[in-house]
């Protein structure tokens, strides 16, 4: 049955061969696409979680849904101690951003000054390499890191003096508090160059006007899918701390993880309308190449063949024309996405070096990433939809009359 | 026991507004190793009969008994197997399997029949042989001429040892040499190993050998000629 169903396909090979192509080629689509995804989307998500988040966040109760900046931790230390000897594989960093002005002799401009770990930051953002003048944070109490666009605006270059101003924690008075720039970074995005500055904690706390607090403290582990069950553990942790929320990667970011679903989602059906017009093509093969045979189908049944069997046949060669044209895509797919994965995608020429998606600045060489468990589905699924378009040709050749069907030229 | 027993068969179609009476009330009876023509003129329902004896069509009324069994009574898989198992069929041209080799077309009855494999390629080697195929057995249809096509059509529907072999006007897309070496066959194997015959046919060299020729005229049985 098989041999009889292979040697049929082959009968007008042309025919069969633009089929297994064209489905080798949409599949092969939807492997590139499927891998570029994975990594786009495994990039969003490791940029955005380690930049805006982290998999376990611990924030004062309410600042998720408020995000005041007035809404802080009050315990920042002994928080941190305590996730520090729970998680000794993760990177512990505590967040404390501004929001005021920032001023020199020529200029001033708003800002978001962000207080953090400069040792523990650099190990999860890249920001620190980005740095193109001076250094990174040193611990230097008096230290700022600013972008080369606010650089620019305030007309002040390294170790320049420049003073933070603002309003925090509830004070009527406005805070200010001198800083002298120790480093200059460039990232490429315009937010960022233009309005972020980087202070080591101490110093953002000072400017706050209170001690030993944060808006949050997040925790970076290795491997993220423990984000979850490292959450609810952190949350037993800091049982005994009133005021505080404890949140996981998809809780912290909900809106992030929203956007990938919606465009997994929309991503999916594209591929499935890729598919459709794929089996559509197959389909038609397969209808062709039964309707030619009407005669041949006929005598076939005069002889004893019953009409299941025939049925059977059809979708034989449907089946064997999807595993052929999806095997073949698998190849060709995982081939054309081997440099996406290894070299990646460079689209600088388009986009500069940094692009922004929902708030996270990445790297505009866009690496792929295989993602086996949706390129096996994928490529299954394949096989079923050539397969199913043989199902209404195997139900036409099943209804036919022997007689009828020899009359047939 | 006779192989066919026809009486009082009718066959009428219905196209569109007209009813065509194909047999209007046919009387027939096939014995064991009879190697019987069918006659008559074009549109005199040979065709038809053939049809209706080989299970392929169902009559309109009348009786109708194939291999002792009453083809009304049986359900449509049951004619199938009957088909399968009991008889054996010659069409006019074009009835191999392209793409299937000599050997494949002649036991793909046997194959369907559920035969094991090396009984069945042993089967099929000696009825190719029979029917002068010897060493042909790899040949696609394709790769054949239009007797030994025929050949291969008459050893398929041998090779499942049939109660009757019927055909339907096997010669006529033949030249003349070959009609007759065809002919020469069915007639051997009829005579040495005692298969039932019946032909449709205008051909007058197998009303020639037959040894019973009945003559349709106008869906009914005219003349019934035994030599
Ligand atoms: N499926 C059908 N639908 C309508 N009419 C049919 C059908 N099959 C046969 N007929 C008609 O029945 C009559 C008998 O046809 P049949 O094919 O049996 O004749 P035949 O003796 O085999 O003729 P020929 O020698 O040309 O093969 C003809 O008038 C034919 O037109
Ligand atoms: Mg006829």
């Amino acid at each position: 049955m098989v041999v009889l169903a292979m040697r049929n396909l082959f009968r007008n090979t042309r025919r069969t061969l633009i089929t297994v192509l064209a489905i080798t080629f949409g599949l092969a689509m939807v492997h590139l696409t499927i891998t570029l995804q994975t990594g786009s989307y495994a990039d969003l998500i490791r940029t955005g979680v380690s930049s805006m988040a982290g998999h376990v966040v611990v924030q004062a109760k309410g600042y998720q849904e408020e995000k005041d900046g007035d809404l802080v931790l009050t315990r920042t230390a002994e928080i941190s101690q305590r996730l520090a000897k729970a998680f000794p594989e993760g990177t512990i960093a505590p967040r404390l951003v501004l929001g005021g002005l920032i001023t020199s002799p020529r200029g001033s401009v708003g800002a978001a000054v962000s207080g953090i770990d400069g040792a523990a930051e650099a190990k999860l953002q890249e920001i620190d390499e980005h740095v193109v003048q001076g250094t990174w944070l040193t611990g230097d109490a008096r230290g700022i890191v600013i972008g080369r666009d606010m650089a620019d605006a305030l007309q002040v270059g390294f170790g320049d003096k420049v003073v933070y101003m603002g309003q925090h924690g509830g004070a009527t008075e406005v805070s200010s508090r001198l800083f002298r720039v120790i480093g200059i970074f460039r990232m490429g995005n315009a937010d960022l160059d233009g309005f972020v500055a980087f202070v080591d904690l101490p110093a953002a706390q000072e400017a706050f006007g209170q001690p030993d607090v944060a808006n949050q403290v997040t925790v970076h582990l290795p491997d993220p899918n423990r984000s979850p069950a490292a959450a609810a553990e952190a949350r037993t942790l800091l049982a005994d701390i009133d005021g505080i929320e404890v949140l996981d990667w998809k809780q912290a970011l909900p809106e992030l993880f929203a956007l990938i679903e919606v465009d997994k989602t929309s991503g999916d059906v594209m591929l499935f309308l890729l598919g459709a017009i794929v089996a559509m093509g197959a389909l038609n093969t397969v209808l062709m190449a039964a309707l030619e045979r009407t005669r041949e189908f006929g005598v076939m049944l005069a002889l004893g063949l019953r009409p299941q069997q025939l049925a059977r046949l059809i979708l034989t060669e449907g089946l064997l024309l999807g595993l052929m044209g999806a095997g073949l895509g698998l190849v060709v797919g995982t081939a054309l996405s081997w440099p996406l994965v290894h070299y990646g995608l460079d689209y600088s020429a388009y986009m500069g070096d940094t692009y922004e998606t929902a708030g996270v600045v990445l790297s505009s060489v866009i690496k792929g990433r295989f993602n086996p468990l949706r390129m096996t589905t994928y490529t299954i699924a394949a096989t079923f939809m050539t397969a199913a378009a043989a199902i209404y040709p195997a139900v036409q050749v099943a209804r036919l009359q022997p007689v009828e069907a020899m009359r047939h030229t | 026991m006779s192989i066919v027993h026809v009486s009082d068969l009718h066959r009428e179609y219905q196209q569109g507004a007209v009813t065509v009476k194909a047999l209007r009330g046919v009387d027939l009876t096939i014995e064991p190793g009879e190697f019987t023509a069918l006659m008559g003129p074009s549109g005199s329902g040979k065709t038809t009969l053939l049809n209706m004896i080989g299970a392929l069509d169902r009559p309109t009324s009348g009786k109708l008994l194939v291999d002792g069994k009453d083809l009304a009574s049986l359900s449509s898989s049951q004619l199938s197997d009957l088909r399968l198992h009991r008889l054996g069929f010659i069409f006019q041209s074009y009835n191999l399997i392209p793409v299937l080799s000599a050997l494949e077309n002649a036991e793909f009855v046997l194959q369907l029949q559920g035969m094991a494999r090396d009984e069945r390629r042993k089967r099929v080697r000696e009825t190719l042989a029979q029917v002068g195929l010897a060493g042909m057995e790899d040949r696609r249809p394709g790769e054949l001429s239009g007797g030994q096509q025929q050949r291969v059509a008459v050893a398929r529907a041998i090779a499942g040892k049939p109660a009757l072999v019927l055909a339907d006007e096997p010669t006529a897309n033949l030249d003349s040499a070959t009609a007759q070496g065809l002919i020469e066959l069915m007639e051997k194997l009829n005579h040495e190993h005692g298969i039932t015959f019946l032909f449709a046919t205008h051909d007058p060299r197998v009303m020639e050998a037959a040894h019973r020729v009945v003559r349709m005229v106008d869906g009914k049985v005219a003349e019934d000629l035994r030599k």
